[in-house]
């Protein structure tokens, strides 16, 4: 009789239907056996069929490659200068693609005047103006923060400005029934509601400004891994041309995966 | 009554351009009175609320609360709405505190007060819940905490309960009822269901259609409290027969409409 009362805690998401046909020894471990296969092809082909290391190095070439730069000392001013790059162009485009796209939100002339360079820059591999900007500014950082800058914005805007859109109206109505003001319908509903939007650009844009600070620092720099990386492929060097890879990659994965935890943390309710 | 009347709505018709949606309408609510609009779908029961909400204006006409002209939104209004309208990053607790934190009135007093009103309509355990993890009724009942934590004079309820199944709708009824009771706040009421504005009302207004229009006032004489086995009873359904009987033909002709 009661039905409303007969739900209690939280209701879970249900997990996936289990395939009878795949034990789940093999489900739990496919992802990592996986990438276990993988490498030990990987080593395999450079060990054996290609066996020369200036077309392909092994992964243990690229660990051995990454401990004797570590070691060295040489590795870090390159992680050091790539990580400010990214940090100050990435903080720069996020805080003004959050403005923007919250000014194309509110206004229909901010719209209107925005919209087209912004779908444009987005759709336009901007990053083959990096040799402009290293013109313009130098071959030091500022002209890679420009080039994360570029790349990094437009999905932010894009991401704030749908978010903000699409806003229910249904709860805008509830809270204008309580007497809410336009400033607290924004800060109070659009903004919190428009939050998972802007995470995805967030999200996004770390791929995007990654791929931003290596290419631009491959058309021209003194250090950074781009550098570290156009380095090694102009001295045929593939273990320290994969060790930049590799972290480069490991550094995206990190970062994606941390944002994945953040969303999870600030926006809870999207889950299910 | 009307000398007294809590609410009055003086020859308020309203029109969206050329349709006409509510022509002359006059009404008085007493002080603690629990009233319902029914009326087939397009008679413009919702609008009429929304009027008195301030969230519409009138095109003629003026809804007066306590004496004085509404205009726009106010705290002295409780809004409750058909969905349940929660911000689902709130927890129940702050969903309910909504209107007082709108207000700029957010202090101790009034989240002692909100703790009550979950206590009240049957929430008590669940308030750091979120709206996801509660079955639709319960957010209903959030929904109605929420309109009760303003200490609104009057609370509009727009089918409330329309989007619940059978039973918990029921339930829901006799709970409106059971929390009703301990403060006799004025009601309004919007439903298509007739049996539920018998079962609640001390008085039906019965609208017609195209344009809305008061055709009838049906007053609703069974004893409270009452429970739901009221509904069985000859007198309950005598009422709601007689309801039926006078909005039928426009139903008929509302259903006929929305499938041509």
């Amino acid at each position: 009789m009661a039905t409303i009362e007969t739900s209690s805690p939280a209701a879970l998401p249900a997990a996936p239907p289990a395939r009878p046909s795949e034990p789940l020894s093999v489900r739990r471990f496919a992802g990592l056996l996986s990438i276990l296969g993988g490498l030990a092809l990987w080593e395999l082909v450079s060990r054996f069929l290609v066996a020369n290391s200036l077309f392909l190095a092994a992964p243990t070439q690229i660990i051995a490659a990454i401990y004797s730069l570590a070691k060295s000392g040489e590795l870090w001013p390159h992680i050091w200068i790539s990580t400010v790059e990214f940090v100050l162009g990435y903080v720069i485009a996020s805080v003004l693609g959050i403005l923007v796209g919250m000014a194309m939100a509110e206004s229909e002339v901010a719209k209107k005047a925005l919209q087209p360079w912004i779908s444009g820059l987005y759709a336009t591999p901007t990053i083959a103006l990096a040799p402009l900007f290293i013109l313009w500014l130098g071959i030091g950082i500022w002209s890679k923060v420009l080039v994360v800058i570029f790349l990094v914005l437009f999905p932010v805007a894009i991401n704030t400005e749908a978010g903000l859109r699409t806003t229910s109206p249904r709860l805008i109505e509830m809270l204008r029934s309580f007497g809410a003001t336009p400033r607290q319908i924004f800060f109070k509903l659009s903004l919190p509601s428009a939050t998972p939007f802007i995470l995805t650009g967030l999200k996004l844009g770390i791929g995007r400004g990654l791929i931003g600070v290596v290419v631009a620092e491959l058309f021209g720099s003194r250090a950074g891994l781009g550098r570290l990386i156009s380095q090694s492929a102009d001295a045929f060097n593939m273990p320290e041309l994969f060790a930049g890879v590799v972290i480069l990659a490991v550094a995206g994965i990190a970062m994606t995966a941390g944002f994945s935890r953040l969303e999870r943390r600030l926006v809870p309710w999207t889950r299910d | 009554m009307s000398e007294a009347a809590k609410l009055s709505i003086k020859a308020l018709s309203k029109r969206f351009g050329d349709l006409e949606v509510l022509r002359d309408i006059n009404a008085g609510i007493a002080h603690g009175e629990f009233i319902s609009l029914v009326g087939p779908s397009g008679c413009g029961k919702t609008t009429l609320l929304r009027i008195v909400a301030g969230l519409e204006a009138a095109s003629a006409g003026e809804v007066l609360l306590d004496g004085r002209a509404v205009r726009g939104p106010g705290g002295d209004r409780g809004f409750v709405f058909q969905s349940d309208n929660l911000l689902p990053w709130r927890s129940v607790f702050d969903n309910a505190m909504i209107g007082p934190e709108v207000a700029g009135r957010a202090g101790p007093a009034e989240k002692s007060r909100t703790r009550d009103l979950l206590k009240l309509v049957g929430l008590e355990g669940f308030e750091d819940y979120f709206p996801r993890q509660l079955s639709g009724g319960m957010r209903q009942r959030v929904n109605l905490a929420r309109a009760l934590a303003i200490d609104p004079q009057i609370l509009l309820m727009d089918e409330p309960f329309s989007a619940l199944d059978a039973q918990t709708r029921e339930i829901m009824q006799t709970e409106l009822l059971r929390i009703w009771e301990k403060g006799r706040k004025t009601v309004l009421f919007v439903t298509h269901q007739i049996d539920e504005a018998v079962f609640l009302s001390d008085r039906v207004l019965v609208l017609a259609r195209r344009p809305g229009r008061i055709q009838e006032t049906v007053s609703i004489a069974l004893p409270r409290p009452r429970t739901l086995a009221v509904k069985r009873t000859a007198e309950f359904v005598a009422y709601v027969d007689r309801i039926w009987r006078l909005i039928e033909d426009d139903v008929r002709a509302s259903v006929i409409e929305e499938h041509a």
